[in-house]
């Protein structure tokens, strides 16, 4: 693919915003539209798109593959565990073990919050995983 | 022209098509039915109480649904391992 000056500054001041959106999408996703899944595909394509313009290699420096995937597990054992959390305290696999506020402005929100963001790291890295293996394929 | 003829016939099927996946959404999307399901009201109701999320797509899914959630990113998990295996050994 030929390489202009345009992509090249379109890709690199764009990138980074597209992971804060992520994150945005990532952390406000109990409040807004958006959650864990498509906040990490938004990081993703950030990802995606420094490895489509500025080479493989540049995006394989900033995220190897090996912590991208150690990412992976590490998140999805952590969802085990917060999981298990809700087994200890007696509200069963997955529940929200936090307690339940008096005041009603108080939302006991942060279980939902804590899943959001593993779901999001872990679909962030599995998505951006696939594409840069299957990218490196390519060449 | 030779082709003319099956060309209008492709072009009059895919109207066809557009037509027949158009009705069949009008179908679906005519309008909410006028009483409502159980648990949508009760998910309208107390989701926000229950979950603490006040996007109720997100207290199903994270909330009340939160297995389905796991079995979701397993699928990934899965999916990303299966990628790694079968693309290991080439370079």
């Amino acid at each position: 693919m030929k390489k202009t000056d345009i992509l090249e500054l379109v890709s690199r001041k764009l990138a980074p915003f597209m992971f804060l959106f992520g994150l945005y999408l990532l952390t406000y996703g109990h409040l807004s539209p958006g959650g864990g899944f498509q906040g990490g595909v938004v990081i993703a394509s950030g990802i995606i798109l420094l490895s489509v313009s500025r080479g493989i290699e540049t995006a394989e420096a900033l995220f190897p593959s090996f912590s991208l995937s150690i990412l992976e597990t590490f998140c999805f054992i952590l969802l085990l565990a917060a999981g298990l959390a809700g087994v200890f305290l007696g509200v069963g696999f997955l529940g929200n073990p936090l307690p339940r506020a008096a005041a009603a402005g108080v939302p006991r929100v942060g279980m939902i919050l804590l899943l959001n963001i593993l779901v999001g790291l872990k679909v962030a890295a599995g998505v951006s995983l696939i594409c840069l293996r299957f990218f490196r394929e390519d060449e | 022209m030779i082709h003319r003829g099956r060309f209008y016939g492709g072009v009059i099927l895919r109207i066809l098509l557009v037509l027949l996946v158009g009705g069949f959404l009008y179908l679906a999307l005519r309008g909410d039915p006028e009483t409502g399901s159980p648990i949508r009201d009760y998910i309208l109701r107390r989701g926000t109480e229950d979950t603490g999320a006040l996007n109720l797509v997100t207290s199903i899914y994270l909330g009340y649904r939160a297995f389905d959630t796991l079995g979701e990113t397993l699928v990934l998990l899965l999916a990303v391992s299966g990628v790694l295996l079968f693309t290991e050994g080439k370079k």
